[in-house]
């Protein structure tokens, strides 16, 4: 016959080919109930469909046992990475408040000194403000007066800036020298707490309740399903970026400083933003979300402490000044908003919590902004960190974050002499040290696996191995090998404004109407497995496997 | 391309070209109107004469930039000098290592002893916490970091044009800055409080120091990473039967080889602290190695005895300022011995070193002679690094945080 031909030709065609007869169907025994047992009735609308593709991927992203996979994952729909908001640590336009509260979701509380929950370290801190004092003291006489050197400078930003930033690094690390070296003795975390200098910190996630671009409009303008959604919000994917000038972390959490319970106080309110971030002043770039607390997935001390920022781009170098006292007071309280909710999505993504999967739990920070002189205290709680488009109205969590003013640690320095020293400052401070952290009585990591948490858990070689690597070039964000691609200048005169080359074939992705950015992270050739490398005795493998997530 | 073809296609670079050679040989049209009003006896006068404005003569405008431009490095520079000063930096090495470094400083060497006291204190073992966190300190500055910056290129020796990818990594310096720094917050942390608070902890402080060595200035500018100091000079009990290592004979090598001459320099030394500072007194410096930041000069690979060399004249710089701010510049015999502990560590290898400074009089190799007592070559660990995917640190070595602790305690 014809097909057994071809079967001595290609053997495993057989394995393909179906045989035409048909099996008879097992009767199935108990195939009626005594109540008839419906399908769930599914909302069959667009909008529902779409909105329960959505939720598989929640769901899929929340059963990936490692930290690693689930970063990849949550990069996976994006070949040239997310067109991020960018938010930097330091950049802070005009009147940037709202924006900072809604998307970190921050309820901010001013305050004069801190709140109540530090209120039972009042007498320790007493007693190590009276024996660190005079140490402080020469500290920060030393550091602005005592010591011939030059800060090493770029062109990057204003030098005063630079300088400023540089000098309050240097009395932060006498400082926390002092206060650490004090507390050993007394506090078990202090000795095993790791002190970072530079950290690299980065933060992503899904903001959403915000106005669509202008492309998206028209976009949705050209398909008549879509016609009365025109104006729906859209996701914006928001990365953070900052390096605080020395930070403190140790094994365990710091205690919630308001009940858990108490994030869904209606009191607790937060500015709706839905203008676009341009109009505010923050712009887009193109990038792999990444979250990075200061460390790689696997180091012991994963939850933060105490994080020093410094504040030289408030000076008039560096900030307009027509922008006011007010407005610059607002830009310090943007700044740790920024940077307290940045370290702790990061730490709670180490947890296994992502944008799409809510925090279970309160994280807390301590956030302290400082030029040497001026100092202002921030006491930040995580209660929440899912405010994408599907829960940014319906999640009735806020974050909350307790602030200060800047305060004057001293008044001057005079013949060598610190005058004013404000004890209540350090002793603000010493408490912040003073804030045991304490191990919590419920599952830290209840959406990582049980023997497999982060890549270097896995027992296969390659598969660990992959994994590594491609986590670590993700999150590096190294350029790709390739440039983008891009409708040149020409192109958009000669061929999409006036359609004078009509004649020539159409090869270009926007005259295929593909749009190139619409490419998954996998979509990609393996490397290829040269004949020689191929295993023995004969393998038809060409190209290497890859570990990608699969959602 | 023939001039005959046809350009019946349209091609965009065809085109642009046609167009820039049509546009750039623009010839206005002769409407004969000159010759007509010629012929009448009409004076023609070109229009544009009368239009155009006198060019305005605008002044220079001196621009002030973001930041004031150095003066330029030639004879009117305010530091410039006709004699040379021999210089070196702690980014370059010398020629001959500790043999050189011996010579320059005058220092007599007792190899691979240090004084009892220290010797002493290392012995007295760590709580098994510390060690923990030492290894937590190792982890992280190998491999926890999330620096993620290019990492020196690799070359192969066989096939020396061959491209490897450019890996992402710690760099040598962040990784070092993270290691030293941690250790010594370890050491603070467990010693006494009345210890660390006599002491005082900078970094990334210079000290210079100018001298003259057989009618040549030399000058050695050096980084102390850390700078230990404390409030009163620290000194050390010596034994006396110690042989010693003599200042060798360089020939045919003159002691200013791989010392590039210098014009612009400061005849003054300088110590980082000022004399108001109560604790200036130097106590230990932290020298780091960085694999991509120190050379020689002539290109060759840094050998082991240029290292341990740098140990020695980093330890006289910082020495010999602060002896300089003392004593005043031209100080030869000093009243007092001063001592000073030096680290020098690439992240791995640790070498120990305390310097006797007894003479800044470095002429010759008779007289009072200056005493370097060393330890080198300690490991910390083997390997720190992902291997296939996991965090690894291999042999651990506990003896050497005995040797930073008794160097800080002492």
């Amino acid at each position: 016959m014809y097909l057994n031909r071809v079967h001595r030709t290609f053997p495993k065609l057989k394995k393909i080919i179906t045989r035409p007869q048909s099996q008879a169907a097992l009767a199935e025994q108990n195939e009626y109930t005594e109540t008839p047992e419906y399908p769930p009735i599914l909302d069959m609308s667009l909008k529902a469909r779409k909105l329960r593709e959505r939720e598989a991927l929640y769901q899929k992203i929340k059963e990936i046992n490692t930290v690693e996979e689930k970063q990849l994952a949550l990069n996976m729909p994006r070949y040239y990475g997310w067109k991020c908001v960018m938010l930097n640590e330091t950049q802070i336009p005009y009147n940037a408040m709202p924006l900072v509260q809604y998307y970190t979701r921050s309820h901010f509380i001013p305050v004069d000194k801190l709140p109540d929950y530090y209120n039972e370290t009042d007498e320790a801190a007493n007693v190590v403000v009276q024996e660190i004092k005079a140490l402080v003291e020469e500290a920060i006489v030393i550091e602005n007066e005592g010591i011939d050197r030059d800060f090493p400078v770029t062109n990057e930003s204003p030098i005063e800036t630079q300088k400023e930033n540089a000098l309050a690094k240097s009395i932060v690390k006498q400082i926390n020298r002092i206060i650490t070296n004090n507390l050993t003795d007394k506090l078990d975390h202090i000795l095993s707490s790791q002190v970072d200098i530079d950290p690299r910190h980065e933060a992503f996630w899904f903001v959403g309740g915000v106005d669509p671009p202008l492309e998206v409009q028209y976009w949705r303008k050209q398909y008549k399903w879509l016609r009365n959604t025109i104006n729906d919000p859209i996701d914006r994917p928001v990365q953070y970026i900052g390096t605080p000038m020395l930070t403190l972390r140790g094994k365990l959490p710091l205690k919630p400083i308001i009940p858990y319970s108490e994030a869904e106080n209606p009191e607790f309110k937060v500015p709706q933003f839905t203008h676009r971030p341009k109009t505010a002043g923050y712009f887009e770039k193109h990038r792999h979300g990444t979250n990075i607390p200061g460390y790689w997935p696997g180091d012991f001390d994963e939850f933060g402490l105490i994080s020093y920022h410094g504040r030289g781009h408030i000076r008039k170098e560096a900030r307009q000044q027509s922008f006011g006292e007010q407005d610059n007071l607002e830009a310090l309280h943007c700044q740790a908003l920024k940077a307290s909710f940045g370290w702790l999505l990061a730490q709670a993504n180490y947890q296994g919590f992502t944008t799409y999967n809510d925090l279970i739990y309160p994280l807390v920070t301590q956030t302290v902004i400082t030029n040497g002189q001026l100092w202002s205290l921030y006491a930040y709680q995580l209660n929440t960190i899912e405010m994408h488009n599907d829960k940014f109205d319906s999640n009735p969590k806020n974050n909350v974050c307790f602030g200060t003013k800047p305060l004057k640690l001293y008044d001057t320095i005079e013949n060598g002499k610190v005058q004013g020293l404000n004890e209540d400052v350090l002793k603000m401070l010493v408490k912040f040290y003073l804030n045991t952290p304490e191990e919590r009585d419920h599952a830290m990591k209840p959406y990582l696996g049980k023997e497999e948490q982060v890549v270097a858990d896995i027992e296969d070689d390659n598969r660990r191995s992959w994994l590594e690597s491609r986590y670590k070039h993700l999150v590096s964000n190294r350029p790709k090998h390739l440039l983008l691609p891009e409708v040149y200048l020409w192109e958009k005169i000669y061929k999409i404004k006036f359609n004078t080359r009509f004649f020539e074939a159409k090869r270009r992705p926007f005259e295929k109407d593909i749009n190139p950015f619409n490419r998954r992270l996998d979509d990609h050739l393996p490397p290829y497995i040269p004949k020689v490398l191929r295993q023995y005795p004969k393998s038809r493998k060409k190209f290497e496997t890859t570990y990608y997530p699969k959602v | 391309m023939r001039l005959s073809q046809v350009l019946n296609r349209q091609h965009i670079g065809f085109m642009f070209k046609k167009h820039w050679v049509v546009q750039g040989k623009r010839v206005p049209i002769d409407s004969g109107v000159e010759d007509i009003l010629k012929a009448k006896g009409i004076k023609v006068e070109d229009a544009l004469e009368f239009v155009k404005e006198e060019p305005i003569q605008q002044e220079r405008i001196n621009i002030v930039g973001p930041y004031e431009p150095s003066p330029p490095l030639d004879e009117n520079h305010p530091e410039y000098k006709t004699r040379p000063c021999f210089t070196l930096k702690s980014t370059n090495v010398l020629l001959e290592g500790i043999s050189q470094a011996q010579v320059l400083t005058k220092t007599v060497i007792a190899e691979n002893k240090l004084p009892p006291k220290i010797e002493e204190l290392a012995e007295v073992p760590a709580p098994a916490a510390v060690h923990e966190n030492i290894k937590k300190a190792i982890l992280s500055a190998n491999v926890f970091d999330c620096e993620q910056e290019k990492l020196p290129k690799i070359k192969d020796k066989d096939r020396p044009a061959y491209n490897f990818p450019r890996i992402l990594g710690i760099t040598d310096k962040r990784r070092n800055q993270i290691l030293t720094n941690r250790l010594l917050q370890l050491v603070e942390k467990t010693s006494d409080s009345e210890v660390t608070q006599s002491k005082y902890v900078v970094n990334d402080v210079e000290s210079h120091t100018v001298f003259d060595k057989e009618d040549e200035l030399i000058q050695f500018q050096d980084v102390s990473h850390i700078l230990v100091t404390s409030n009163k000079p620290v000194v050390h009990d010596l034994d006396k039967d110690v042989t010693f290592k003599d200042i060798p004979d360089l020939y045919p090598v003159k002691h200013t080889v791989t010392l590039p001459p210098e014009h612009f320099y400061s005849e003054t030394s300088k110590y980082p602290i000022r004399p108001s500072v109560s604790v200036r007194h130097p106590h230990t410096t932290w020298l780091h190695y960085n694999n991509t930041e120190v050379k020689n000069i002539y290109e060759t690979p840094v050998r082991q005895d240029q290292i341990l060399g740098r140990s020695l004249t980093h330890a006289f710089t910082v020495a010999s300022a602060y002896a300089k701010q003392i004593h005043g510049e031209d100080v030869k015999d000093l009243p007092e011995p001063i001592y000073i502990n030096c680290i020098q560590t690439d992240g791995q290898k640790y070498h120990f070193g305390v310097l006797e400074l007894n003479t800044l009089n470095v002429d010759g190799s008779e007289g009072t002679k200056n005493v370097w007592y060393s330890k080198n070559d300690l490991k910390l660990y083997d390997s720190s690094r992902y291997f296939g995917g996991m965090p690894v640190l291999e042999n651990y070595n506990n003896k050497v945080y005995g040797y930073i602790n008794a160097l800080y305690n002492c």
